[in-house]
């Protein structure tokens, strides 16, 4: 046969589809709709879990973080007696880290403060992230004004310190902010950078804990420990709290990647024999990323699942109108056989015209996904991503009901005694 | 005498697989030469129907064999009967039988798409065909806008668009006035007289008297053959 024949009984197969439009079409909407939502399920799964990659690959797949936590409070007298509540990495641990772990690029200290900042009259509460520079660079905290922190910084203790730009608005200060002067506890700390407007998001913030409610502040470490100290009072409604924490954070990044894992057990024992009241927590954004893309692999299976439900019931829909179809066009059929068409032409024929609308109806529908994807992500925010995938898959998937739902009203329509689908009124 | 291009021999149709079972054709016995037009008249019952189904190679003989233009045929498969009805058996049908999705042109082309020759290739000989049978300025519409005349007349251009050894006619003017079924006839006879082979079935006298000879069936047997 020549493919030329083929497409000319396609051309003529079509003329049936044409000939009744409200039927095609009607048939056609289940496999638009189920397309649709395969390609909005996949599409908000693709859109997660990049958003996810983005939250949790911020913080380096290569970095085990290590944040100190507030054990729980054995509710005594005697012990609420000693005021200064002191727990948490210290700074030995930090240099036994550095010293017995192998493997180890950097061990970067940070130490985390509440602070009043003051501008005039005008005041913001504060967090006073005391770090190295490197810290800024691992996380990529870029300055959008001025300059980063300096190893020069540190090591002249100078009192300079990187903002981010919603605190100045909040502060009023709307001139150039490089050299403005802030008052941070009463030290005057001069501004040399304001940080690009990217804040952490999600469980990136949660494992930096960085606070949703205050401004960050990066100081240099060297000098925020000289004037400050480890040791920081809250007056909160009436009582005072002291805290004595020598490092709030240590932020490890490994050499090789598949000693990530390794290295941070080997950091968990180290801690877990120095620390056995568990004040610490062990952040490895590596584990995190990998169980959370399990989970979401999962969600997003449940969530196509769901969807190609619609899609099933959308080629249940094309095999009942083509059922329908075959009774109605017997004397078609019969007409065709006595004309010289073999059982095999009779069954392309209608797995042509199944095809057609299915694969049609699946084009369709990669539109109104596309249409849905972007109604649903303009009204919620919701990130989604369609792939390429993600389409060929829809197309493919439909073009297969097509075949599925055929198969049977053809073989139906194959099978007809010539004779009695001729003489059929 | 030419060769027959039609010859049944000792033929037999029974219907159901088991006893008692229906026995239409008793032992038919019949030559169509080429170029012959013979008529095949009988009361409804007769079986007139099944002998056309056998000849047009809808169906198998129970026993006996058919030889079309020389080949037994009373064994072929499905298959092989298709291909026989596409390239040798030009039908007519009581009820025209056109695709009504499909134009005028379209349905000339249907039986063009079950056989060897190309579509894009034949496209004058199908022009041809329906200027023969008068239609050239209805090639675009549809069934439904044409009368019933015409529909037959494209039902013709249909059966004679891959040349078939045997026209096939079942009460061609069955569904037609008399004038529109003399057209109809006429064309028909043109036909032969061009050489075509033709057997046409009708319950009509004056219709089966027009053809070369008039074979009538009563009760699955030959009664009367000869000239009309």
């Amino acid at each position: 046969m020549i493919p030329q024949k083929h497409l000319e009984m396609v051309r003529m197969g079509l003329r049936n589809l044409v000939g009744y439009p409200m039927r095609t079409v009607l048939t056609m909407l289940g496999v638009v709709f189920g397309v649709g939502s395969v390609i909005a399920m996949l599409a908000l799964g693709a859109g997660a879990e990049r958003e996810l990659l983005k939250e949790i690959g911020r913080l380096g797949i290569q970095n085990i973080i290590i944040n100190s936590i507030k054990p729980e409070e054995p509710d005594t007298s005697s012990q609420r007696s000693n005021w200064i509540s002191s727990y948490g990495i210290t700074f030995k641990d930090h240099r036994q880290i550095v010293d017995t772990i192998p493997g180890i690029e950097k061990a970067l200290p940070v130490h985390v403060s509440k602070k009043t900042v003051w501008q005039g009259s005008k005041r913001v509460e504060g967090t006073l992230y005391a770090v190295t520079p490197e810290h800024l660079d691992m996380f990529q905290l870029n300055t959008s004004v001025g300059r980063n922190l300096t190893h020069l910084d540190d090591e002249k203790l100078s009192r300079v310190c990187v903002v981010r730009s919603g605190m100045l608005t909040e502060l009023g200060i709307f001139q150039d902010p490089i050299g403005f002067p802030l008052n941070i506890d009463n030290e005057t700390f001069y501004i040399v950078g304001v940080l690009q407007d990217d804040s952490f998001l999600g469980y990136a913030r949660k494992a930096l804990s960085v606070d949703a409610k205050s401004s960050e502040i990066y100081v240099p470490y060297s000098t925020a420990l000289r004037r400050h100290g480890t040791r920081s009072i809250t007056r909160r409604s009436g009582s005072t709290e002291a805290t004595d924490v020598e490092l709030n954070q240590v932020v490890i990044s490994v050499t090789d990647l598949d000693q990530v894992l390794v290295t941070a057990r080997m950091l968990g024992s180290l801690l877990e024999r120095n620390h056995p009241e568990k004040d610490y927590e062990l952040v490895v954004p590596l584990e995190v990323l990998s169980q959370r893309q399990k989970t979401q692999q999962v969600f997003n299976m449940a969530l196509v699942a769901i969807a190609s439900i619609s899609l099933l019931v959308g080629g249940i829909g094309i095999a009942n109108i083509m059922l329908a179809t075959v009774t109605e066009r017997t004397k078609e059929i019969g007409v065709r056989r006595a004309l010289g068409a073999r059982r095999r032409h009779i069954i392309a024929q209608f797995l042509t015209e199944t095809t057609t609308i299915s694969t049609i109806g699946g084009g369709v529908g990669v539109l109104v996904g596309i249409g849905l994807v972007q109604v649903l992500t303009f009204f919620t925010g919701w990130s989604a991503a369609i792939t390429l995938s993600s389409v060929a898959l829809s197309l493919s998937i439909s073009m297969a009901v097509g075949i599925v739902s055929g198969i049977y009203p053809a073989r139906r329509a194959a099978g007809l005694d010539p004779i009695s689908a001729l003489r059929h009124e | 005498m030419k060769a027959p291009i039609i010859s049944l021999q000792g033929v037999h149709k029974y219907y159901g697989e088991h006893e008692p079972r229906l026995h239409v054709l008793k032992g038919i016995n019949l030559d169509v030469a080429e170029g012959e037009y013979v008529s095949i008249t009988g009361t409804s019952g007769s079986g007139k129907s099944t002998l056309l189904n056998l000849l047009g190679c809808l169906d198998n003989t129970s026993e006996g064999a058919y030889l079309l233009n020389g080949t037994d045929v009373s064994s072929y498969s499905d298959d092989e009967l298709s291909k026989i009805r596409n390239e040798d058996i030009g039908f007519i049908f009581q009820s025209f039988n056109l695709i009504p999705q499909l134009s005028v042109f379209e349905n000339v082309q249907v039986p063009l798409l079950y056989g060897p020759r190309s579509i894009a290739a034949t496209t004058d000989l199908c022009h041809q065909v329906i200027e023969s049978v008068g239609l050239s300025d209805r090639s675009e519409h549809r069934p439904t806008q044409l009368s019933g005349g015409e529909c037959q007349r494209v039902a013709i251009a249909r059966a004679l668009i891959n040349d078939p050894v045997l026209l096939l006619a079942d009460e061609p003017t069955g569904n037609l006035d008399t004038n529109t079924g003399d057209e109809v006839l006429a064309l028909i006879d043109d036909l032969h007289q061009q050489g075509r082979s033709v057997v046409m079935i009708t319950h009509d006298p004056d219709v089966a008297n027009r053809s070369q000879r008039r074979v009538d069936l009563r009760d699955g047997i030959i009664v009367e053959a000869g000239a009309a």
